[in-house]
């Protein structure tokens, strides 16, 4: 097989030899071979010379005779090929066939070669055949498209190219010079056969045609010339036009002038039919405002008749009287513009106004100041019988007064001082009966105070008759003084009653002073403030008047402005309603604080449970600020104030006991802070002022702690530690009882201080009952910390086991037991009975005991060892003796 | 009020006993403070003194609660004779501490000289049901023998810690009330000759 080299080279070599001597140009060539013989020969697609170049198929054969030698043996026009069959359209078919005058069957020893060929012929092909073309069978449609096969190809044989290159450009130019369409052929073809005889005389044919040329220039010209007479014709019409146009416009001037005049006039009386309407409105609105000020300033006769002579006794007089006062009021404070004020006619009415006001406000004011004192009479008549611990309710003053609360409302608008004055009135005749009230009712309580008491004391007399001091100033429970020298108390359930009562007296007081308050702020409007500022209105003078009191009134509650903020509205109706109440109830607050200072006589602990109750009433009061809360929270600070004291005192006399020759083992304070702390659980428990407590708990505590290290030295015929160790135990105890989690630091404490005290007791009274033998091994440590090996203690002088025979006599087992029992004898005469902690301190004391015996054997076994030893009684010897301690008990 | 406290309302002496571990301190604190302390800390011996009211009368309780690990069980012979009632404690889940009450029975009876004196058996940590390794027949068959009251409780839950301080209390009460009944001070007396006699012996 060539080589793609060799095909090169062959494509070059024939272009060489064979084409470029004619001018013509190889484009492709196929080396193939016909299938009889072997010898190849070389299919040539060739073009000759622009500028009309012809595009043949050729074939060359090598000469046999001579190498390098190349015939053409037969030549075709491409449009003598009928049909191009690939065969195959794999690309390493070699054979193809070609239909000429007859088939020709070849085998392309190439396949890159064979396609080139088929590409490029079929490029001819299509650029230069007209008419019926071959067709191409059986090859691949990539290479029959339009792009150059050489491209198509370039991917299989990129070493191609080089070669490639030039051939193409040329190729380019020469697709530049492309055959006649077949319209101009035809057409050429035409004009051809019209002048057949121009085929044989090109020169004649060549005149013949300049010679219509020439014709048809002179035709043309003379149309041109014939046209201008036409053209000037026309130019005259225009301008006729024109003149015709011009007198147009000036018609429509003048009628567009004509039309100016017509809008003018037009406008003028469009002008002076809004006057009329204006004036037309304005008369209507005057009509009607006059009919406003009229209709609002008018007063019936029937109303005013109700007016000169109220009727205010009965229910209908009253409803009439009310209704004729409300429309006189609307009348007056009816929203006239201010410059119809100044008419004489509303003036007057105003006048008239005034009059009916003043004279119905001064019936009404006689009427109800009788009311009031009359009420106030008829009430003040009645007895209280009642031992019954109530307030009276006095619902029926109200349910009489409703009726006329209209009236006061009416009053309030529109005449203050009568107000005012009525006010005063209700509130003197009134307060009277309040006054009684309520101190008949805290007279009651006390003297149910006193009166339970006393049961009590009896009680407390009877039991207590052999005590020698009948009265004692000590205030009852204080924690630093012994119980028995205190004065008179009460039981926690007495505490309880008294509780109740307070709970009573206070529940009793919350509805009539919430009731009177409830009437009062309807009766007397005090929930809207100052409605007055338009009553004066109707007369021209008190306008400034208005003016000044508006921004008196403004001034009083709000320097900043007018926009009154409702807290502070709030807080002026407040402090208006408890100003009224504080007039009606007086005596309400000093009654009350000696009530609650009438326990304090009875019961030191009152301040407790008061403060608790005091409390839970304001803490649930809604309204904070309303009287009685502000009344009862007085009362609370005074409360918390003897509260106070009251724990001070105790604090004090923790801190000032004394111990008396005969004091038990536990400290008066230690013993009556139980009593102490249960009742204030039991009040406290679950109440919010619980932080109070804790506070006077924590400062007590520590009180009582530092009173116990201070007494437990100076009491009398207890050791020290015994004092500590039963009052920290005690203290622990009550802790522990109480969980108040404030005080869980304080209860460690207390059982630390407990347990030191235990092991200080047991080491150092434990008055050892070897005291000797004890003394001897302490001499026997000190030796051998100073260097003495323990082996050779015995052959000190002082140590030797001579001497410690000597002191290991002095302890035979009857001895040591007789010192156990007495250890024994004396613990128990130094601890107390209420206690009970003599088993826990003699436990400790044989298990120290045991370890002295373990530690003098040991110490024994190490310095004497081998010299048999032993102390007189051994480790069962103790436990009998412990036994037999234990059965003597 | 203000009685002198001397005439103090009846007092009952309770005690506590039974190997280390097994919760006596845990059930005297949740009796006493309704409290239960989960670490365990061993007692030395502990005193504590409360007022309750038994059947409708108040009277104080004073509950010794001991050591369970002792290196000498002559120690406890002091306190096991400053006590009116006992209350054996064992844990469900340890039998060696079931074992255990054998010896702490023996001991009491010796001590008391008494084999009626005022006992309950009781059977603590009842909540860990799931780990008990004594089995509850052979706890109630040992009560038989006893001819003590046998009963679960515990004091994690609070389970039956009132109920052993209540029925030892009524136990106690009763003892009581018998012994000053059978003629007071010679009953005391016999007790006194006996229990001499027994030492001797």
């Amino acid at each position: 097989m060539l080589s793609i080299g060799a095909m090169a080279n062959i494509k070059h070599t024939l272009q060489k030899e064979l084409f470029l001597a004619s001018g013509e140009r190889l484009l492709s060539v196929v080396t193939v071979v016909k299938k009889k013989d072997k010898k190849p020969c070389y299919l040539c697609v060739v073009t000759t010379a622009p500028p009309v170049p012809v595009v043949t198929l050729c074939l060359i054969k090598q000469s046999e005779q001579r190498e390098g030698e190349y015939k053409r043996k037969r030549s075709w026009q491409l449009d003598e090929i009928k049909w191009v069959d690939g065969r195959n359209e794999q690309f390493e078919t070699h054979e193809f066939d070609l239909q000429l005058e007859k088939l020709y069957k070849w085998y392309a020893l190439n396949p890159h070669e064979r396609q080139n060929f088929l590409a490029v012929l079929n490029r001819q092909i299509q650029k230069s055949v007209r008419g019926q073309r071959a067709e191409f069978r059986n090859v691949p449609a990539a290479w029959l498209s339009e792009k150059s096969p050489e491209k198509v190809a370039l991917g299989r044989a990129v070493q191609k190219t080089q070669h490639m290159d030039d051939e193409e450009d040329e190729e380019e130019e020469a697709q530049e010079f492309t055959a006649l369409t077949d319209k101009e052929a035809n057409e050429l073809g035409k004009l051809f056969s019209e002048c057949d005889f121009a085929i044989k005389d090109a020169e004649q044919f060549i005149e013949q045609l300049s010679r219509e040329l020439h014709d048809l220039d002179g035709a043309n010209m003379q149309s041109v010339l014939a046209s201008e007479q036409k053209v000037l014709k026309m130019m005259e019409h225009i301008d006729n036009a024109i003149s015709e146009a011009d007198k147009f416009e000036n018609r429509l001037d003048s009628y567009e002038d004509i039309l100016g005049h017509v809008k003018e006039t037009m406008e003028k009386i469009g002008g002076k039919n809004a006057m009329i309407e204006i004036a037309n409105n304005n008369n209507i609105k005057l009509m009607k405002e006059l009919n406003k000020v009229i209709s609002q300033l008018d007063l019936p006769h029937s109303q005013q008749q109700a007016l000169d002579e109220p009727d205010l006794k009965t229910a209908n007089g009253r409803k009439a009287a009310i209704a004729a006062a409300q429309c006189l009021q609307q009348a007056m404070n009816s929203d006239i513009d201010p410059a119809l004020l100044r008419l004489e006619a509303v003036q007057d009415q105003r006048k008239r106004f005034e009059k009916w006001k003043q004279k119905f406000s001064a019936t009404v004011s006689r009427f109800m100041n009788n009311l009031f004192i009359h009420l106030g009479n008829e009430i003040g008549d009645m007895q209280v019988t009642s031992t019954e611990l109530t307030l009276p309710n006095h619902s029926n003053v109200h349910r009489e007064l409703t009726p006329y609360t209209e009236l006061m409302h009416w009053t309030k608008a529109m005449d203050r001082k009568t107000y005012d004055g009525l006010m005063r009135v209700y509130t003197a005749s009134l307060s009277k009966i309040y006054d009684r009230d309520v101190r008949n009712f805290f007279n009651l309580a006390k003297i149910q105070v006193t009166e339970k008491l006393r049961n009590s004391r009896e009680d407390l007399d009877m039991s207590t008759s052999s005590r020698k001091s009948a009265v004692s100033t000590i205030p009852y429970g204080t924690l630093g003084i012994n119980r028995d020298q205190w004065g008179p108390g009460v039981e926690t359930a007495d505490r309880m009653r008294f509780d109740a009562l307070l709970e009573k007296v206070l529940a009793e007081l919350e509805p009539i002073a919430l009731q009177e308050q409830l009437f009062c702020i309807n009766f007397f409007q005090m929930d809207v403030i100052s409605p007055t500022t338009k009553n004066t209105q109707t007369t021209l003078e008190m306008e400034k008047a208005v003016d000044m009191t508006q921004s008196i009134i403004s001034g009083a509650v709000s320097p900043s402005g007018d926009g009154v903020p409702q807290k502070r509205i709030d807080r002026q109706i407040n402090e208006d309603v408890r100003k009224l109440m504080m007039g009606l109830f007086g005596c309400l607050e000093p009654e009350l604080v000696s009530f609650i200072q009438s326990f304090e006589r009875v019961d030191s602990f009152y301040s407790l449970y008061v403060f608790v109750r005091l409390t839970q009433h304001v803490m649930s009061a809604q309204d904070t600020h309303s009287f009685l809360s502000m009344t009862f929270a007085s009362a609370l600070v005074q409360v918390k104030r003897s509260f106070d004291r009251f724990m001070q005192n105790q604090l004090l006399s923790i801190r000032e006991a004394k111990l008396h020759k005969r004091s038990k083992a536990i400290l008066p304070y230690v013993e009556n802070f139980e009593n102490f702390a249960q009742t204030a659980e039991g009040i406290f428990r679950k109440s919010d002022r619980r932080t109070d407590m804790e506070k006077w708990y924590l400062q007590l505590v520590n009180a009582i702690f530092e009173g116990i290290q201070l007494h437990s030295q100076e009491h009398p015929k207890t050791p020290v530690q015994v004092v500590r160790m039963e009052n920290y135990h005690h203290m622990y105890a009550l802790l522990a009882q109480l969980k108040v989690p404030g005080l869980d630091a304080l209860k460690k404490e207390a059982k630390k201080c407990y347990n030191d005290a235990l092991k200080a007791y047991v080491t150092q009274y434990f008055g050892r009952p070897l005291e000797k033998l004890n003394q001897f091994f302490e001499g026997v440590q000190l030796k051998v910390a100073q260097g003495v090996k323990e082996t050779e203690i015995s052959y000190q002088m002082a140590f030797s086991k001579q001497e410690l025979r000597k002191v290991i006599a002095q302890y035979p087992a009857r001895e040591v037991k007789k010192g156990l029992e007495n250890l024994y004898k004396k613990v128990e005469k130094h601890l107390s009975e209420e206690e009970n902690l003599l088993q826990v301190v003699w436990h400790a004391m044989q298990e120290e005991f045991i370890a002295q015996y373990n530690y003098l054997e040991e110490r024994i076994q190490k310095c004497y060892a081998g010299a048999m030893i032993n102390l007189e009684f051994n480790i069962q010897d103790i436990l009998a003796f412990f036994s037999d301690i234990a059965r003597s008990h | 009020m203000s009685k002198k406290p001397t005439a103090g309302p009846a007092l009952h002496k309770v005690i506590m006993v039974g190997s280390g571990g097994v919760g006596k301190s845990a059930l005297t604190l949740q009796f006493m403070y309704d409290e239960f302390v989960e670490d365990y800390e061993p007692t030395k011996a502990d005193s504590y003194r409360k007022k309750v009211v038994l059947d409708g009368e108040e009277v104080q309780i004073d509950i010794l609660d001991t050591a369970g690990q002792e290196d000498y069980a002559a120690i406890r012979d002091n306190y096991f004779r400053s006590g009116e009632g006992f209350l054996c404690v064992f844990s469900i889940t340890d039998d060696e501490s079931f074992q255990a009450t054998q010896e702490f029975r023996e001991q009491i009876l010796r001590v008391k000289n008494d084999e009626s004196i005022p006992f309950l058996l009781v059977g603590n940590k009842c909540d860990l049901n799931d780990k008990r390794k004594v089995p509850l027949s052979e706890c109630q068959l040992r009560a038989q023998q006893w001819a003590v009251p046998y009963v679960e409780t515990s004091a994690k839950t609070r389970e039956n810690v009132d109920k052993v301080f209540f029925d030892l209390m009524r136990e106690i009460r009763s003892r009581k009330t018998e012994d000053s009944k059978a003629t007071s001070g010679r009953a005391k007396d016999r007790c006194k000759k006996r229990r001499l006699k027994c030492t001797l012996l």
